[in-house]
């Protein structure tokens, strides 16, 4: 007799069976996807020993500054660490949440990015790096705003709901984000998965050139792809001109998405990275279009793992919304009361109920973040992040984060070895090479 | 008045002396040779008079912000995308997705418009002498889309709000677009509107609205029901 729990009709299976039946439509959630998939933690760094000689790690000079998207901009994005705030919206975010990752971005010397709700005057004020989204939807959307932006990023696809657009109940469309977008207020709003304007790579060359020369060919234009089809997708971006490609993964985060979107579509972080890579290798454009790898980056291992596969920076949402106190037990909320869920275990971005004021429009509930004290907070885990991306490479023997390597790792798990085809711990072998 | 010659100009180089004449202000431009470019005339953000001797391709007089512009021929794909304020003239037809995410001003075009004219539209009005292909008015958000001819399928598909009048047939209505009755002011209103663009005919249009059925889910989690 086999003993246990049911691992079929888990508890959580059930639940989801009798909240459809109760729905009659897909559910959706906030965060990221509940897969278990290979991350980073399944890859570990060979620092040095006798065959390579180590840097002081707690003071030798690491540069960690890159710069992205010099291929054809005359002014490309140069930050200060290889860490930058992903493009998340005004609208699923308060304006105090925007206004504190911008800030807390420039307190570092890096880049922040709009998302679907357009340019937030206050935003722009307080970025002095600031990446200006052209998404399917273009809310908001506006050649004096864009002209203003240090790059511009096309997004193709989200890796948390890939294939599909935006998502913001009618709960967070309240009147000032309506105006943004030209929306009626408190409309359920689904943004459309295709651009209005183009549809395939040869169409997408030519919106690339018409943004380039919207812009003066000053600034870089980026191209975001959700994860899936990422060999063949990144070419046809990298042959339709971009100058750096954002590769988001499956474990990306959302601030509201169809759940069954979250957890059975895209692939993971660490596979995309290396196939884009490879691809941009084939076509003789590896290290001239910039790699940027986005999707469950938490710490600067992280990151420096993620270099080390060939990315040349990484972009962070849910770890930085964290840092804003996501998830946080603070003083002025009530988890419990007020969202059903304890801090710590929080995915309901969407409804519009933030205990913390980060994911929500509330007015009473957006006065729980201070966009000073939260700027701080972001700027010191960016800090921290790229500590630990020195740290980690100067016990490599290296003085530079761009000199990161794949022969750098190992992996821990077979299917780690076949994903970032590096050897296995105790071998030298390659799975699935 | 200035010429430019678009035949011995690169994209670049053309705009880049639209936009140094347009920052001066008052300037008036005329474009001889196009010879469908794609891309002419993006990106200008300040007032002034540009006319266009030739057709034009992909993007022509897009990510406008004050512009008036004519234009003596065809346009390719997504004519007058995000225009924010000013007036594009087109003497004969547009391909697909004209007026794309308009935001303001307005668009008229003498011909034809092709599939996807005034896609994710939200504001402004775009005017298209002849007909209109399918999906006209996709996910239209605010503004008017004024067909004089017919449309083709899936008119007005989920559209939020703004309004689409046609004055002959219609392939049929997109998801939640639904017919609303015109008033006899708001005909004679569209006829006037027309009258000076050089269209007397007095077609009899109808309106198309959104049915807002759409607008939201129909139903809420257990969880969220507690908090919505």
């Amino acid at each position: 007799m086999v003993t246990g729990s049911n691992q079929i009709w888990a508890p959580w299976t059930v639940d989801d069976i009798h909240s459809k039946a109760d729905l009659g439509r897909y559910r959706i959630r906030g965060m990221s996807t509940h897969q278990k998939v290979t991350h980073f933690d399944d890859l570990t760094f060979l620092s040095t020993g006798l065959t390579r000689f180590p840097l002081e790690g707690y003071k030798e000079q690491c540069n960690t500054q890159v710069e992205l998207g010099g291929l054809n901009a005359s002014n490309p994005l140069v930050i200060d660490t290889p860490i930058y705030i992903t493009g998340m919206s005004w609208g699923a975010l308060s304006a105090n949440a925007k206004t504190a990752l911008g800030k807390g971005a420039s307190m570092v010397g890096t880049a922040s990015c709009t998302g679907d709700g357009g340019m937030l005057p206050a935003e722009r004020e307080v970025s002095d790096k600031l990446i200006y989204q052209v998404l399917p939807s273009r809310y908001g959307s506006n050649p004096n705003h864009m002209a203003t932006a240090q790059a511009i990023e096309i997004v193709v696809g989200q890796g948390a709901k890939p294939g599909t657009g935006g998502l913001l109940m009618g709960v967070k469309v309240k009147d000032e984000v309506a105006i943004s977008r030209d929306l009626p207020p408190g409309v359920d709003q689904r943004s459309p998965a295709r651009h209005p304007d183009w549809l395939g790579p040869d169409d997408l060359a030519i919106k690339i050139e018409q943004l380039r020369e919207a812009t003066d060919w000053k600034v870089p234009i980026h191209v975001k792809l959700g994860a899936c089809r990422v060999k063949n997708d990144v070419k046809l971006a990298a042959k339709a001109g971009a100058d750096a490609i954002v590769i988001d993964s499956m474990v990306a985060g959302t601030g509201a998405s169809a759940e069954i979107l979250l957890d059975h579509s895209g692939i993971p972080t660490v596979p995309a990275i290396v196939l884009a890579r490879e691809a941009l290798k084939e076509i003789g454009l590896y290290r001239k279009v910039s790699l940027i790898a986005s999707g469950g980056i938490r710490s600067g291992a992280d990151v420096a793992k993620a270099l080390a596969l060939g990315a040349d920076a990484c972009a962070i949402g849910i770890a930085a919304l964290i840092a804003l106190n996501c998830n946080r037990d603070i003083p002025e909320a009530d988890f419990e009361k007020e969202i059903g869920l304890p801090a710590g275990a929080c995915n309901r971005c969407h409804t519009g109920k933030c205990p913390v004021g980060i994911a929500t429009q509330d007015p009473e509930l957006v006065k729980r973040l201070d966009p000073d004290e939260g700027a701080e907070r972001v700027a010191n885990f960016l800090n921290s992040m790229t500590m630990e991306l020195a740290l980690l490479t100067r016990s490599l023997g290296k003085g530079d984060v761009k000199s990161l390597e794949p022969e750098d790792l190992a992996a821990l798990t077979i299917e780690a070895s076949a994903m970032a085809q590096i050897p296995l711990v105790g071998t030298e072998k390659v799975f699935g090479m | 008045m200035v010429s430019l010659d678009a035949g011995e100009l690169t994209t670049r180089e053309l705009n880049r002396k639209i936009k140094d004449l347009a920052e001066k202000g008052d300037a008036e431009i005329v474009i001889t040779n196009p010879a469908a470019k794609h891309n002419v005339a993006v990106g200008v953000r300040n007032k002034c008079s540009i006319s266009i001797e030739g057709s034009v391709g992909y993007y022509a007089a897009s990510q406008l912000d004050g512009p008036e512009i004519t234009i003596d021929g065809n346009a390719g794909w997504a004519l007058g995308e995000n225009l924010m304020s000013g007036k594009i003239s087109l003497s004969r037809s547009a391909g697909a997705s004209v007026a794309a995410s308009m935001r303001g001003g307005e668009i008229f075009i003498g011909g034809s418009s092709g599939a996807r004219a005034g896609i994710g539209m939200k504001g402004g009005t775009l005017i298209v002498g002849g007909d209109s292909g399918f999906l006209t008015g996709f996910m239209m958000q605010k503004g008017r889309i004024i067909v004089c001819g017919d449309l083709g399928d899936a008119a007005g598909d989920s559209m939020y709000e703004g309004t689409i009048y046609v004055g002959g047939e219609v392939g049929s209505l997109g998801a939640d677009a639904m017919f609303d009755e015109i008033t006899e002011d708001e005909l004679i209103g569209l006829w006037n509107e027309l009258e000076q663009k050089g269209i007397t005919e007095k077609p009899k249009f109808r309106k198309i609205i959104s049915e807002k059925k759409l607008y939201h889910y129909d139903t809420l989690e257990r969880l969220e029901r507690t908090l919505i």
